[in-house]
């Protein structure tokens, strides 16, 4: 059952992928950036990591997307060029191929390092808990986390004084 | 399902995104296409913290969310200065 499921949240994941790369309209692609994160949360939900999930979709599809829609919203923009890429045809074509290949040699050299290693363990243990991530997160990796806030609390303030308006002393 | 499997669904998802990265020249997709290359890399990190046995990968995956709402909020900001003065999120076009 479970290669079934994977197949299938895989075939969704890179579906959507494609369709943000492909859809003309920044809100179509919103939308399939939705979709794809919805996957992904339940990828990880097949991985045995419900708390990730549990974050993906708080955090991406509460937080960011609604962010993203919101500015294309306000933005409304109405400027639709003609050609939706920025290179031409040719280099348009080729240089996802070369990417891919490139990926797939990587992959490729990473399962042929160590072939021992790659092969799954005919039983995997439990995954880690809610307790034994919070447990880690907040005695080895504590001053990882501090440093988190502090990168939100930047943001925040660097969000507002680049997006406000030139000589706006308010 | 197996290591690799994860693994190689990553690889993929962050080509998409690299590609679409490259080939938009819309600034906003721009933005959807790196959220999509963070993602890939999170499946990465998940898939290892499955099959190596740790906590450490789903805690890299909370910074890594952490920073990419960072980045959408700053780059999100980015793009509305630049809709201010130039009235054109086209990348290709002479800004």
């Amino acid at each position: 059952m479970e290669p079934v499921i994977f197949w299938i949240l895989s075939a969704g994941a890179v579906v959507s992928a494609l369709a943000v790369v492909f859809f003309k309209k920044a809100v179509n692609g919103v939308m399939s950036l939705l979709a794809f994160m919805l996957v992904m949360a339940a990828l990880y939900v097949l991985m045995g990591a419900q708390v990730v999930a549990f974050f993906q979709v708080i955090v991406y599809v509460g937080a960011v997307l609604v962010l993203f829609a919101f500015v294309i919203m306000l933005l409304n923009l109405k400027d639709a060029s003609s050609s939706i890429f920025a290179l031409p045809p040719v280099a348009t074509a080729a240089l996802p191929a070369v990417l891919l290949t490139l990926g797939m040699a990587v992959l490729g050299w990473f399962v042929l390092q160590d072939a021992a290693f790659s092969r799954a363990p005919v039983v995997l243990p439990p995954a880690p808990g809610l307790r034994q991530i919070a447990g880690d997160l907040f005695t080895r990796h504590l001053l990882v986390f501090e440093l988190a806030s502090v990168i939100l609390f930047v943001a925040a303030v660097g969000a507002i004084v680049i997006s406000r308006k030139e000589g706006d002393r308010s | 399902m197996s290591l690799e499997h994860f693994v190689g669904l990553g690889i993929v998802l962050f080509t998409i995104g690299a590609a679409g990265f490259f080939i938009r020249n819309n600034a906003v997709v721009l933005l959807l296409c790196i959220e999509i290359m963070l993602n890939a890399v999170n499946l990465i990190f998940a898939s290892f913290a499955r099959y190596l046995y740790g906590t450490e990968g789903q805690i890299f995956i909370f910074i890594i969310m952490t920073i990419a709402a960072a980045e959408a909020v700053v780059g999100l900001g980015i793009i509305i200065a630049l809709y201010r003065t130039h009235k054109t999120l086209d990348m290709s076009s002479k800004l």
